[in-house]
């Protein structure tokens, strides 16, 4: 019998599942995306460069952030902009705010009640009101550093090629501080709950993608490298991943030329890289007790954890930095239009995100290319959902049904990303 | 016990909140109030809210219905109508919903130039106009901007649940801006349509020194032309059209 889910309900955009089981044999399973086109790639075309970020974080309401940042990472490297270092480490802070955030509001209230048994998350809060307190306040942390640092956390309005059109005060910087140091004994606390969450056991050996970066656990920049031994500039990412566009299908997969389906967010980039993590998020990790290569994607969710308390670390880092030094030097300068194509990667909360535009002379884009990580790591999440579903023979369907709720949510897949 | 809590739940007015193809920022804009928008959905019987929760909507009729984003798809619009039908009220949330937003410049571009820029084989796969919610049902109350307010919604929104239909002042987005002290955009000849927008959103661009591009649509005074001729010395014909076109303004030139 097949296990058909109509509605995927908490997940970031609209999608159904399918899985087909024949005589017992599960033989496919498939995301059945519901969301229409927005075409912002072919939006763009024609359009001046100026106006790119602006639309294209309009992608994703939940990761705008990174949109802005990494068509803006784009532009810059078409046209030769060189930008100050206040400006790279405010733009880092806008994405530490964006990942807190984001993962905050995945970690509890899109996955932690399938955990847990409960079916909707008014009783969740009401059950661990606590808790709730405590990542209401995490998040606010997170947004609080989009909205001082970009003028508002949903669709953020300062940052722009060349820099910021206006910049935090010293007096803002050191409120931030005040409040990183506070969310970070919350998210301490946070941690220590959810390393009591008892998660699924199950294990498919995984290529793992992500930036790396020497020295630093990598999201603003790096080549990009896997566990499978992949270590390539940015600038061959389209080399060795494709996207495939299958008949009738709106999102355009991605197929990796080491072969097979592959894994990006953050279970992929512990995996690579947690020897670089902060010292708080480090010992933590520790704590949980897993071992690496860790395969399990249920895992996602508690690494979400893990990198909530390195970012909150990591902006009370980076934010004591900035107070000593001239924000001024982040206002956007005067720079020369020219013709040249660019490409931009950073890891966005659930992978790494890709941008590549062509500029015409008089600053017209001519072409753009963006690759979310849910249309990465789409392939990968169906392929685990046959596996896992197989191991799963005594349930009913009503119970199995269940599980791959829980498991398609564990990847926090983004529709409306993936389909753009 | 249980009677008399059935009774509470009864007398809360019954809620859903409904999202079509759009990037949910609106959605978003809400879940971000933090505990403000807890408190707001213990005061009203959440009846459909996907972000929330598993439990299949049993039906049956609503108070205020609200919606979200673009009625693209077939199942976008069928979801639509039948909001409409079950709910007193139907409040839109947005840009998307109310005016086209982003997804709309496809309309003012060439045929199927843009889809062909995106998918190889364009063949079954539906790319109709993009139309505002406006044009399948009837709307009660429009929530502005890209993303909405959430202040706005938490001022407006205990009057909807009262069964009353608010206004918004016809202010311009420059009251908002002058009491915060914000030096003008375009005495600095910086473009900013804010003269003829509808305020509410705190300016919150020109706070940032974005220069309004009319996410919020024209206020009911405000007239598209008038602003046309400011802004001429600050920029080419083509310039101020690609503008309106961003939230779709230039449904009114």
């Amino acid at each position: 019998m097949n296990i058909k889910i109509n509605h995927i309900a908490k997940i970031e955009g609209h999608a159904g599942f399918m899985a087909k089981v024949i005589n017992g044999d599960v033989k496919s399973a498939k995301l059945e995306v519901q969301e229409g086109i927005r075409l912002i790639e072919g939006i763009l075309v024609g359009r001046h460069f100026k106006d790119m970020p602006i639309i294209a974080q309009r992608i994703c309401g939940i990761c705008p952030v990174v949109h802005n940042l990494t068509s803006i990472q784009a532009i810059e490297k078409a046209l030769k902009i060189k930008v100050s270092v206040e400006t790279i480490n405010l733009r880092k802070l806008l994405e530490w705010g964006q990942i807190i955030h984001s993962h905050g509001l995945h970690l509890f209230f899109l996955s932690l009640a399938d955990f847990l048994d409960i079916e909707n998350d008014l009783i969740l809060t009401k059950k661990y009101p606590t808790e709730t307190k405590k990542i209401i306040q995490i998040r606010e942390f997170g947004l609080l550093l989009i909205k001082i640092i970009g003028g508002r956390a949903i669709h953020p309005l300062t940052n722009e090629p060349g820099g910021f059109k206006k910049v935090p005060t010293i007096f803002e910087i050191q409120e931030l501080i005040k409040k990183g140091k506070e969310t970070l004994s919350l998210a301490l606390e946070l941690g220590e709950f959810f390393s009591r969450i008892n998660v699924p056991t199950f294990s498919k050996i995984s290529e793992y993608v992500c930036l790396g970066k020497e020295g630093e656990y990598a999201i603003y920049n790096g080549d990009i490298i896997s566990n499978q031994g992949l270590h390539i500039p940015l600038e061959k990412f389209e080399n060795n991943f494709h996207e495939i566009q299958k008949p009738r299908e709106i999102i355009k997969r991605v197929q990796s030329d080491m072969g097979g389906s592959y894994m990006v967010g953050a279970i992929a980039r512990i995996n690579n890289q947690h020897d670089k993590l902060l010292p708080k998020a480090k010992k933590y990790l520790k704590e949980l007790g897993y071992k690496f290569p860790d395969y399990n994607p249920f895992h996602n969710v508690a690494y979400q954890m893990v990198e909530i308390i390195h970012f909150v670390e990591e902006s009370i880092r980076l934010l004591n930095t900035l107070v000593n030094s001239n924000l001024e030097n982040a206002l956007t300068k005067e720079y020369k239009i020219q013709e040249g194509s660019g490409v931009g990667a950073i890891e966005a909360p659930r992978g790494t995100l890709y941008y590549r535009v062509d500029i015409g002379l008089k600053g017209y884009v001519k072409k753009v290319n963006i690759i979310t990580p849910t249309a990465q790591f789409l392939s990968h999440l169906e392929d685990n959902a046959v596996i896992y579903l197989s191991q799963l023979p005594n349930l009913t369907n009503k119970q199995k049904e269940k599980k791959m709720r829980t498991l398609i949510r564990a990847y926090d897949p983004c529709v409306s990303c993936a389909v753009h | 016990m249980k009677s008399k809590l059935k009774l509470k739940l009864k007398l809360k007015p019954k809620i859903a909140i409904v999202s079509l193809t759009s990037c949910e920022g609106c959605q978003f804009t809400l879940f971000d109030l933090g505990e403000k928008f807890l408190d707001l959905m213990n005061k009203v019987n959440m009846v459909d809210f996907r972000l929330f929760e598993d439990e299949k909507d049993k039906g049956g009729k609503l108070d205020i219905g609200i919606v979200e984003g673009s009625p693209l798809t077939k199942e976008n619009i069928k979801t639509l109508l039948k909001l409409r039908k079950r709910s007193k009220l139907l409040v839109v949330l947005g840009n998307c919903a109310a005016m086209g937003g982003v997804p709309e410049i496809k309309n003012y571009q060439q045929g199927k130039a843009t889809i062909k820029q995106v998918y190889k084989h364009i063949q079954k796969i539906s790319n109709p106009e993009i139309r505002e919610v406006n044009n399948f049902v009837k709307v009660d109350f429009v929530f502005p901007g890209c993303p909405i307010s959430g202040e706005e919604f938490l001022k407006y929104f205990p009057e909807l649940l009262a069964g009353n239909i608010p206004t918004i002042p016809d202010q311009s987005v420059c009251i908002e801006c002058r009491k915060k002290g914000n030096a003008c955009l375009l005495l600095e000849c910086k473009p900013c349509f804010g003269p003829i927008i509808l305020g509410g959103c705190d300016a919150v661009c020109p706070t940032s020194r974005m220069g309004c591009q009319g996410c919020r649509g024209l206020r009911p005074s405000g007239n598209i032309n008038t602003i046309h001729c400011v802004l001429k010395n600050m920029m080419t014909n083509q310039e101020f059209e690609d503008a309106t076109e961003i939230y779709g303004l230039r449904d009114d030139l």
